[in-house]
């Protein structure tokens, strides 16, 4: 996390896309999206269903290629890269229907989150060298670490898939954290969350803001996007049609008109 | 330090003191066969669990890496003279050989089709046995493997033949349970619930999946050279479909993502039909009913079967 404050201090942005396109079939999803992420930031994207949000972010998270346009990462052009690189070099991701491993405990999530941070491989995990078994207690008082900071320390030894939803989506979250990522990559979070849920977790993405890590937020709670966003980018039919601070997006005719509708805020 | 010792090591030390007992109390050469005949299924079902419970890839074609292992040691030693101590190490690298090769393509699919793409490969080798004569001596089997000898000290005693086997399987258990719950086991747990979100936190699922299927050929492939050394001679049909669903069902019946499981359901799918044979001709009819009965019963097989009937059992009493 020290990385991503050195980049604060260079004004670079952290992820830039220019003029990506995809197109399923006859389906334009996107259409020359373009806009930049400072470090350390929060960046609100937010669009009707169908918008193409999600298939932007599985676009930057690597799950499938951009049929046009450049996204450059922290200096690096990433379009196109497979996904278990991208988690190497920083970018995680949850999802908008929470995957956990289920069956696996809460802790053990948080450990599988630590794949890319850790090296022991087949033969080393048949020897169980003492190499080995140092980093495995690395990994666990890392996971631990990671939970009491989300604030699920307390069932680390429960089985994942028997936690409440909220809980679900923290644990998510941090097992997402536990790659040490530059960019985190959050699918409406907050979906399926109570109002004091929505609380918390607005609290829970200011203090990962806060610890230098860069946040893009798919987000429908619209209250929570203006609160905690420091900038927001709006998609409509695969078209971005306003980037700028919350403020400006509430008062933006195109947002309006847009995707806000008759709705007023 | 030894308090330690036994808390973390009692399972193993129980299974070593079983093992040890057993061998001494068994005085018939018939029934040593039969148990070593379980350590053997015990090696098939552990390497078979590790690729479906652990990882959720099935196999429709493990008896595929066993013929291969029983084979390559019964050429080896038989045909072109080699000690069993040469030939196991081939033996065990042509089924990683021909895992690796057969895997990369077909651990590409998942589900129904990993299940027909494995089927197949399973037939193929069958078929190749059977009908590539010169070599493998055909339908009618393969004859006159040695028996087994590692430098000076030889296996001949069943006994002798018996510890062996259970050795191995001590420490085939053992390597397993390193590799369940090391940082490779956690992958492989969380392709089994989620191959997307395995992928999200970057696990390669495909070399990892490649991995374990390699492994659980090299442990298939260790039973077969023990199955050859054992009983002297082989043919095709001990290693057909029907022995590729049988490895399956042990896993199942056993209980999936569970070491001990392997064992539970290599002893009873070995001993059922010996207990069985009381039954003549209704035989098999009694057998399928027994492992309906089980499943419907059991569905998470006996290992978790047994395990929560324990803690219905104490928390009833407490």
């Amino acid at each position: 996390m020290s990385a991503a404050a050195k980049i604060q201090a260079e004004e670079a942005p952290l992820l830039a896309l220019s003029s990506v396109s995809k197109a399923f079939g006859g389906v334009q999803a996107l259409l020359e999206v373009g806009f930049a992420v400072a470090p350390a930031t929060i960046q609100g994207l937010i669009g009707p269903n169908g918008a193409g949000k999600t298939t932007l972010f599985n676009i930057i998270s690597g799950f499938y290629p951009p049929d046009q346009g450049r996204i450059r990462y922290a200096g690096r052009d990433t379009g196109g890269r497979a996904n278990t690189e991208l988690v190497r070099l920083g970018i995680t991701r949850t999802f908008q229907n929470v995957e956990l491993f289920e069956s696996m405990s809460v802790l053990e999530n948080v450990m599988v989150g630590q794949h890319v941070q850790s090296r022991c491989g087949f033969w080393g995990a048949l020897w169980r060298t003492p190499g080995v078994r140092r980093e495995e207690r690395k990994i666990r008082d890392r996971a631990m670490a990671l939970l009491e900071f989300v604030g699920l320390g307390a069932v680390a030894d429960d089985r994942s898939g028997d936690l409440p939803f909220g809980w679900q989506r923290l644990l998510e979250i941090a097992r997402a954290l536990a790659a040490e990522p530059r960019l985190l990559l959050l699918d409406e979070p907050a979906a399926g969350l109570n109002a004091v849920e929505t609380r918390e977790l607005a609290t829970l993405l200011l203090r990962i803001k806060a610890e230098g890590v860069t946040q893009l937020l798919v987000e429908h709670d619209m209250s929570l996007t203006m609160e905690i966003c420091d900038r927001i980018a709006v998609l409509d039919q695969g078209r971005l049609i306003a980037e700028g601070r919350p403020r400006d997006i509430q008062s933006d005719p195109a947002v309006i008109a847009a995707y806000l509708g008759v709705q007023t805020i | 330090m030894v308090a330690r010792f036994l808390r973390r090591n009692w399972a193993y030390l129980v299974f070593l003191g079983g093992v040890g007992v057993t061998g001494c109390l068994v005085q018939n050469a018939y029934y040593f066969q039969v148990l070593t005949f379980i350590g053997i299924n015990t090696l098939l079902a552990l390497g078979l669990n590790l690729l479906m419970g652990y990882a959720g890839q099935i196999s429709l074609g493990h008896a595929a890496f066993y013929g291969i292992g029983a084979y390559t040691t019964a050429v080896l030693t038989t045909t072109w003279g080699l000690s069993p101590g040469l030939a196991l190490p081939c033996a065990l690298a042509v089924a990683a050989l021909v895992a690796l090769v057969v895997g990369l393509p077909t651990l590409k699919l998942s589900g129904y089709y990993l299940g027909m793409g494995t089927l197949g490969f399973g037939m193929i080798v069958h078929i190749l046995l059977r009908e590539w004569t010169e070599v493998t001596g055909g339908a009618s089997g393969f004859i006159g493997i040695p028996p087994l000898q590692f430098g000076p000290i030889a296996f001949t005693d069943p006994r002798a033949y018996f510890y062996l086997v259970w050795a191995t399987v001590l420490l085939s258990f053992i390597l397993s349970h390193r590799l369940i719950r090391s940082r490779v086991g956690r992958a492989l747990r969380s392709i089994h619930d989620s191959e997307h979100a395995a992928r999200a936190v970057g696990v390669d699922t495909q070399r990892l999946k490649l991995q374990v299927f390699i492994f659980s050929a090299i442990l298939a492939a260790l039973g077969g050279f023990f199955y050859a050394h054992l009983i002297n001679f082989i043919s095709p049909d001990s290693f057909n479909f029907l022995v590729s669903v049988r490895m399956v069902t042990m896993v199942v019946i056993g209980g999936m993502a569970s070491v001990w499981g392997a064992l539970l359901g290599a002893c009873l799918l070995t001993l059922l039909p010996e207990w069985l044979h009381a039954f003549s001709d209704f035989e098999m009819l009694v057998y399928g009913l027994i492992l309906m009965l089980v499943m419907i019963l059991l569905p998470q097989g006996l290992t978790r079967g047994l395990l929560d009937a324990y803690e219905r059992s104490r928390k009833n009493s407490s």
